[in-house]
């Protein structure tokens, strides 16, 4: 084929039939692979709010399998619904909706722009709440689930990202000694800090063991990372913040 | 043919590391090389995409328009990782390593190692040859990224491949764990190289 | 004023350099004297400010969830598109410099089409999508604060380097070597200015 491969007549037509083509087998492959990518996305995230509230640890889930999985939380939520920046109920949701992190980001813009959320709720048989949050890493986004009990105080979180640095930022996920430090943590719901990620380490008591309150140590060589997070349960918590004062089990010091 | 095949295969793991000599491929060796599987992983993805890419890109290289060359370079490499990590996020079993990968997609499609053996390799030679230098450039920036990887892990978090290996007692480096200590470590390994090979010295 | 603090950020705390370690591979390769780092520089800048708000326009109106399509996202097509749109404009860019500066353009050598790779270039575009700038505005600030950014290292670098090369540094650290551990102690210097808000 001895085509002059600088006509532009060649050039123009090569690299419509280029793009024409990826185009298309990357639509055709994303369209008929979307409900197998969506159901595995949607085990991993109930994977993740069951290890944030404690069943289980995310590698036990995963040992099982997906649909081990679905319905070990079926069998395990009492109820979910959503609510607005004033702690009211405003609808219930089906027990086998959870949010995607796409849906935690459209969420994520109402709150940071003050618009009309309408954020989830997740009630356990065993009176564990479990609460999304979602905001930006260093390179891109964070999110995750924190677990609460009667009393607001916090009994597990687990995290996840897209991109953070392997060995650093990744961190937030793949670290259960950063996710423990979340346990028996008390969140200042209704004032201005709710938590805080510390820099160069939370205030420890005398036997240099960590003081329950709700300050937790950042991660060395991942402050941004770091800081993300502690914006982003900011943001949430804040969000969350008027109905989590409202429940009943909660006494008013 | 055989010296050839040889000298294709050899060449890139040290006389024409992509890393130390061609300065190929250095953003993700500084990103990935915390941990030595991040490293690891990296290394063998490296390897598969350089490869197959210019395998592909030699097969066409007659037929690509030097216009457009750059964008049907990019593009055909852009597709393939797209298509690996679709299929690798719709099967239980693989879900899990594309999850893990993921972090890394965007650093493999930009990775300057791939581009460049295809603009110096792949599109003037036959496909085999070009499949043995993608799959060579990627080993011998593997090497590279494990060793810079040993150190940072080890000085940074006493691990290696995440078993503690230095006792408790030793107090991790931070200074190891940011990415401009890297930098030096790779600057070492080039001192060391170029200690060795002196005809890789600059007058 | 906003855009003004947004310029001086993309500058200094989140110069591609030496906050996220971008565009590396040309940064390192190409930065041996002044006169051709910042031919570089200007063609890293130029690329960057016209592709960021091409980009921005394309994910705000077409690949963005319900952007063309009602019920469609495309945004799984982002990396692809942007990756088009930037090795389009390098093309074109190669072009004008073989024809109106044939020193540059054998100075530059490979590095010039590796620009649509050079991952600063990419990170500006996906940082863009990121950041969820609010107009075309914004993105234009973003991406011609960190063009200069990115010029300013290298220029910095080059101008290191020619120095360096009066120094009695030794046979083998010589070029690469040293310069590799001159961006890593720089690199340590940026980075007090990592984390300031402004």
């Amino acid at each position: 084929m001895n085509m002059n491969t600088n006509n532009n007549f060649y050039t123009v037509i090569y690299t419509t039939i280029v793009v024409v083509v990826v185009a298309a087998v990357l639509a055709f492959v994303s369209q008929s692979l979307k409900e197998r990518q969506e159901a595995n996305e949607k085990a991993d995230t109930i994977s993740q709010m069951l290890t944030a509230a404690q069943f289980g640890s995310k590698a036990s889930f995963q040992k099982i399998g997906n649909s081990a999985t679905i319905a070990k939380y079926l069998e395990e939520i009492s109820e979910a619904y959503t609510v607005n920046a004033a702690g009211e109920k405003v609808a219930e949701l089906p027990l086998d909706k959870v949010y995607s992190p796409k849906e935690l980001k459209a969420q994520n813009r109402l709150i940071k722009n003050g618009g009309d959320v309408q954020i989830p709720v997740f009630v356990f048989k065993n009176g564990t709440t479990v609460l999304p949050i979602y905001g930006a890493g260093l390179w891109g986004p964070i999110w995750g689930y924190i677990a609460f009990d009667s009393d607001n105080s916090i009994i597990g979180a687990y995290f996840d990202h897209e991109s953070e640095t392997a060995g650093l930022g990744s961190r937030i996920k793949d670290d259960p000694e950063f996710q423990a430090q979340f346990k028996a943590q008390q969140p200042a719901f209704g004032e201005s800090e709710i938590f805080a990620i510390v820099k160069g380490g939370a205030p420890k008591d005398a036997s240099g063991a960590d003081i329950v309150d709700n300050k937790i140590d950042a991660i060395t060589g991942a402050t941004m990372t770091s800081k993300g997070l502690d914006e982003a349960i900011n943001a949430w918590l804040g969000a969350y913040s008027a109905h989590m004062k409202a429940q009943p089990n909660i006494v008013e010091e | 043919m055989n010296a050839k095949i040889k000298e294709t295969l050899l060449n890139p793991i040290f006389k024409g590391n992509p890393i130390t000599v061609l300065v190929l491929g250095i953003c993700s060796s500084l990103a990935v090389t915390v941990t030595l599987k991040g490293a690891l992983v990296m290394a063998l993805s490296v390897m598969f995409v350089t490869g197959l890419s210019s395998v592909v890109l030699s097969i066409l290289r007659n037929t690509i328009p030097s216009r457009v060359r750059i964008i049907v370079q990019l593009v055909v490499v852009a597709m393939m990782v797209i298509l690996v990590d679709q299929i690798l996020k719709s099967f239980e079993a693989t879900y899990p390593i594309d999850k893990q990968l993921s972090v890394y997609i965007s650093l493999i499609i930009t990775n300057c190692i791939v581009m460049g053996r295809i603009e110096a390799f792949a599109l003037g030679n036959k496909p085999f040859p070009s499949f043995l230098d993608g799959i060579a450039n990627g080993a011998g920036y593997g090497l590279v990224l494990i060793v810079v990887a040993f150190f940072r892990e080890l000085l940074g978090s006493g691990t290696l491949f995440g078993l503690q290996v230095l006792p408790s007692c030793y107090v991790t480096n931070n200074l190891v764990i940011l990415p401009p200590f890297a930098l030096i470590l790779l600057g070492c390994i080039v001192w060391v190289q170029r200690s060795i090979q002196k005809d890789l010295q600059e007058k | 004023m906003e855009y003004l603090s947004l310029f001086v950020k993309s500058i200094f705390v989140d110069n591609m350099i030496f906050a996220y370690f971008l565009g590396m591979c040309s940064y390192l390769a190409v930065s041996k004297n002044v006169k051709t780092a910042s031919g570089l520089g200007v063609a890293v800048m130029f690329v960057l400010l016209v592709t960021t708000p091409v980009n921005y326009l394309l994910n705000k109106y077409v690949l963005g969830p319900d952007a063309l399509i009602d019920g469609v996202d495309l945004s799984f097509l982002s990396v692809i598109i942007f990756i088009a749109v930037i090795a389009a404009i390098v093309q074109i860019v190669e072009m004008v410099v073989e024809k109106f500066a044939p020193a540059l353009y054998s100075a530059l050598g490979i590095f010039l089409p590796l620009i649509a790779v050079n991952c600063a270039i990419l990170g500006g575009s996906l940082f863009m999508q990121q950041k969820e700038f609010s107009g075309v505005g914004e993105s234009c600030v973003y991406a011609l604060g960190s063009g200069i950014g990115w010029f300013l290292a290298i220029v910095a670098l080059a101008a290191i380097r020619e120095k360096m090369a009066y120094s009695n540094v030794p046979a083998a650290l010589k070029g690469l070597g040293i310069t590799f551990i001159t961006v890593g102690l720089m690199g340590m210097a940026f980075m007090t200015f990592m984390g300031i808000s402004l």
